[in-house]
């Protein structure tokens, strides 16, 4: 039972190399049936493996995308087989963003450090994924400022550009100066210091049995 | 007379200590001016390479600039599936040429695009695995760069780099199809869908406007990051 249970993620390399198998596959071999079969059990495998947050999130977003585009696609070309493909193009993109949400930014970093990845590379990942939130916030607020000081509408480019975009740059630089002195602070450098990962990711059987799965899948898919 | 001398003596002492003070002052302007002498060249020899060392505020700032690019290019999944030629770069071109540009109006070095692409591909591959290609367009821009205008020293140097970076995905996303579906033998198919069996004609239409648009993108680019550094917020 505890099978069932699994609360540690995927390890997050083994993740991210069957989000872009996931991918790939859905790409070669969208117009085909089978494709459509193996994404289905591609998507109880990732709920097997606890990712079912991510699946249950991706549902109403393929419905909703991946039909209106079936949909569009089938009125055009009158063929029911270029909307399946485009239903299985759309499947494999949000089953891979289901296994991408699975793996935490810091996770990753965590395992790239582990494995002596260049710390420029890790610190931008980390960064340019963790600031999205950031950026979302610092967006509301200028758009708040924009109406408070009646500028007019964003969609306007002249205030667009004036109003929005050069506040927000300004923003952006003024808080990469604080976090880049924030990093500083703590040690971080782009040198080649040691440094320590305190906690670990680690390579299990469960990982093995979740790619190999995908794997085998992929190629039953194929064959038969 | 005592007094005499003890006012002498207080006179001597005050004067010495003048003379001190003098001495000190003289000396620490003689240092500060040795100082600035010697920092000049060395400061000056450092910006004039064309290959600079990277700190940790640049990659910052980079990955900041390219977490917007991220954002406002999300729309990206949904073009991919249309067929129509060049959908993806034409609705790609403003941010994918406004924001670059700005971070290599800030971190005026070489490699910069490189940083901002090998962070983009991280993220865009998850969408569409050729994006990754990007990282092999910047490569190439910022040779050329290089090769004629020594690094990002003048603000055109940007523009340049901000106006081939996306449309050089054109020819590459090509050659991809070319080679990839050769797997399965279904590449002439898949050109065919590349090219989204237009003729000629809306092609080069494309082409001009996925240019055109990444040249005004480029340009506001540059005048934002003019605007900056007249604030002071970008110093040069």
């Amino acid at each position: 039972m505890s099978f069932f249970k699994i609360k540690r993620g995927i390890y997050p390399l083994v993740a991210i190399a069957a989000s872009l198998f996931l991918l790939v596959f859905g790409l070669v071999t969208a117009k085909s049936e089978r494709c459509s079969y193996f994404l289905l059990c591609a998507y109880a495998w990732l709920f097997i493996f606890g990712l079912y947050k991510g699946c249950l999130r991706i549902l109403p977003a393929f419905i909703i995308i991946g039909g209106a585009f079936a949909g569009i696609f089938y009125a055009v070309t009158d063929s029911p087989l270029s909307a399946l493909s485009m239903a299985n193009r759309f499947g494999s993109l949000f089953l891979a963003a289901a296994i991408g949400m699975s793996v935490e930014s810091v996770a990753l970093t965590r395992n790239l450090s582990q494995l002596r990845a260049p710390r420029a590379i890790t610190l931008g990942m980390l960064i340019s994924t963790s600031f999205v939130p950031v950026l979302r916030g610092e967006i509301k607020r200028i758009r708040e400022a924009v109406k408070t000081r009646g500028a007019g509408s964003v969609y306007n480019p002249k205030v667009w550009y004036r109003a929005f975009l050069i506040p927000l740059v300004m923003r952006l630089v003024k808080i990469s100066d604080t976090l880049s002195l924030s990093v500083e602070t703590r040690g971080f450098s782009l040198g080649k210091e040691k440094y320590s990962v305190y906690k670990n990711e680690i390579f299990s059987w469960t990982d093995l049995l979740f790619i190999a799965g995908l794997t085998v899948g992929g190629v039953l898919a194929v064959v038969l | 007379m005592e007094e005499k001398k003890k006012n002498d003596i207080a006179d001597l002492l005050i004067e010495n200590l003048q003379n001190s003070d003098a001495e000190q002052e003289a000396s620490a302007e003689l240092v500060s001016t040795a100082s600035a002498t010697e920092d000049k060249p060395r400061e000056e020899l450092s910006e004039n390479k064309i290959f600079q060392k990277y700190k940790i505020k640049d990659i910052v700032f980079l990955a900041i600039i390219t977490s917007c690019t991220l954002v406002t290019g999300a729309i990206m999944p949904l073009l991919v599936n249309i067929p129509l030629f060049g959908i993806i770069q034409l609705g790609l071109a403003l941010q994918f040429s406004v924001f670059p540009v700005i971070g290599m109006m800030k971190v005026r070095k070489v490699g910069s695009l490189l940083f901002m692409s090998i962070f983009i591909s991280c993220f865009l591959i998850f969408m569409f695995p050729p994006m990754a290609l990007l990282m092999l367009c910047a490569l190439i821009v910022e040779i050329l760069v290089v090769l004629i205008f020594k690094g990002y020293k003048n603000d055109w140097a940007c523009v340049l780099a901000g106006t081939l970076y996306m449309p050089m995905t054109v020819p590459f996303l090509y050659m991809y199809y070319n080679v990839f579906y050769s797997v399965s033998g279904d590449e002439k198919k898949a050109v065919s869908m590349f090219l989204g069996g237009t003729h000629s004609g809306v092609i080069i239409g494309m082409t001009i406007a996925i240019v055109a648009l990444c040249f005004v993108g480029s340009v506001v680019g540059m005048l934002i990051g003019r605007e900056l550094r007249k604030a002071g917020v970008l110093k040069k």
